[in-house]
């Protein structure tokens, strides 16, 4: 535990997480570090481990940008 | 969502909290104070928490307090401020998950956590009873919300010497403090948001301060300057400054030459509902009389309660 990452988000905190404005699932892209919410079509950047869940903050997703699975 | 009424710029507050990231720290002792009283108050309600959120965390002034509670009091404690730079601040004070969110759009999941904690944040949410409804949504059944917030007397000394000051120098006053809710409200507000067993009191913390200016500087230090959005959009001139401090200390000034400054605290306590927990009875249910268990004739005090 002492050396775990100050930069990695916390699973635990991912588990309650949805998104704001549509309260839909979200889906995490760790290579990306986003948070995706298919519904509203945006993504959440975390930054240094810390999600922020504003929509002002959010990244409008591409319409190429389309689920694998159809969820959400 | 158009025909929201907006009192609150939250843009703007989210840019007050964002500078005061740098300044709070000498600025901060009124909200650790808020922080501990609340705190206590948790310490009074006899069950653990295994997750816990405290929401408008500043630089984390509820996980500095809670570290006196007992072990295993709350399992995992995460934080969120509506300021990015505010929430990295108070991670970086406690390594604990921290994120940004805004009260008014809460990104947490149905009944996900066990406890909510509020510290001096929720006076500046447009729509409180929208948040409060959120609030108890993200409870687990038998969760509990817990929040300090300020209420109407905050800041009355401030509010006159300004009304004062502004209508005998520039013939019209703009509003200058926010209009927080008030006690009578409180209780009220949370049934509303569906909360069980509501509870709201407030007591009173009154700050003595060199003279207003101090005052003043205080609350840019704290990000707690006005974000209304019907606020005066011009700078206030010099004099007028000094005309508020001169009404200020003439009303109210201390006889030590110190200017007082009130702010009122509301506690308000409510529990997401469940199955099994305490009901208030009907009125007309009781099956024995008061006057018996205290052996003394009863009085009649007009009409009896009848079932509804």
């Amino acid at each position: 535990m002492a050396t775990q990452n100050r930069a990695a988000v916390d699973p635990k905190l991912l588990e309650i997480l949805v998104c704001p404005l549509t309260k839909g699932p979200l889906r995490y892209d760790e290579a990306k570090q986003e948070l995706i919410s298919q519904k509203a079509g945006l993504a959440y950047p975390i930054r240094d481990g810390i999600p922020i869940m504003l929509v002002d903050e959010a990244r409008e997703l591409n319409p190429d940008e389309t689920p694998s699975t159809a969820s959400g | 969502m158009a025909d929201r009424i907006e009192v609150f710029d939250r843009r703007l507050l989210r840019q007050r909290r964002e500078r005061a990231v740098a300044t709070l720290a000498a600025h901060d002792f009124l909200f650790a104070e808020v922080a501990t009283r609340l705190v206590d108050r948790l310490a009074d309600i006899r069950r653990d928490f295994s997750t816990a959120l405290d929401l408008g965390c500043h630089t984390g002034f509820i996980a500095k307090a809670a570290e006196g509670l007992p072990a295993g009091k709350i399992g995992t404690l995460f934080q969120a401020d509506l300021s990015p730079r505010m929430a990295a601040a108070a991670r970086s004070n406690a390594d604990i998950p921290t994120l940004a969110a805004d009260e008014e759009y809460l990104p947490f999941r149905d009944a996900g956590l066990d406890l909510i904690l509020s510290c001096a944040s929720l006076h500046f949410v447009n729509d409180l009873p929208g948040a409060l409804i959120q609030i108890q949504r993200a409870l687990k059944p038998d969760g509990v919300f817990l929040a300090a917030l300020f209420g109407g007397a905050t800041l009355t000394e401030l509010r006159q010497a300004w009304l004062a000051a502004e209508t005998s120098l520039e013939g019209g006053a703009g509003p200058r403090v926010a209009p927080f809710a008030d006690l009578s409200d409180a209780a009220g507000l949370l049934q509303r948001a569906g909360f069980a067993m509501p509870v709201a009191d407030s007591d009173t913390i009154t700050v003595t301060y060199d003279n207003p200016l101090k005052l003043m500087s205080d609350l840019r230090g704290m990000g707690e300057t006005n974000v209304l959005i019907e606020r005066r959009r011009t700078p206030t001139r010099r004099a007028t400054l000094t005309a508020v401090a001169e009404h200020y200390m003439a009303q109210f000034g201390g006889d030590d030459g110190r200017a007082p400054a009130t702010f009122q605290i509301l506690y308000l306590t409510g529990w997401a509902p469940a199955e099994g927990q305490p009901q208030a009875l009907k009125p007309g249910s009781a099956t024995s009389r008061l006057a018996d268990i205290f052996d003394t004739p009863e009085q009649s005090a007009g009409e009896k309660a009848g079932p509804r």
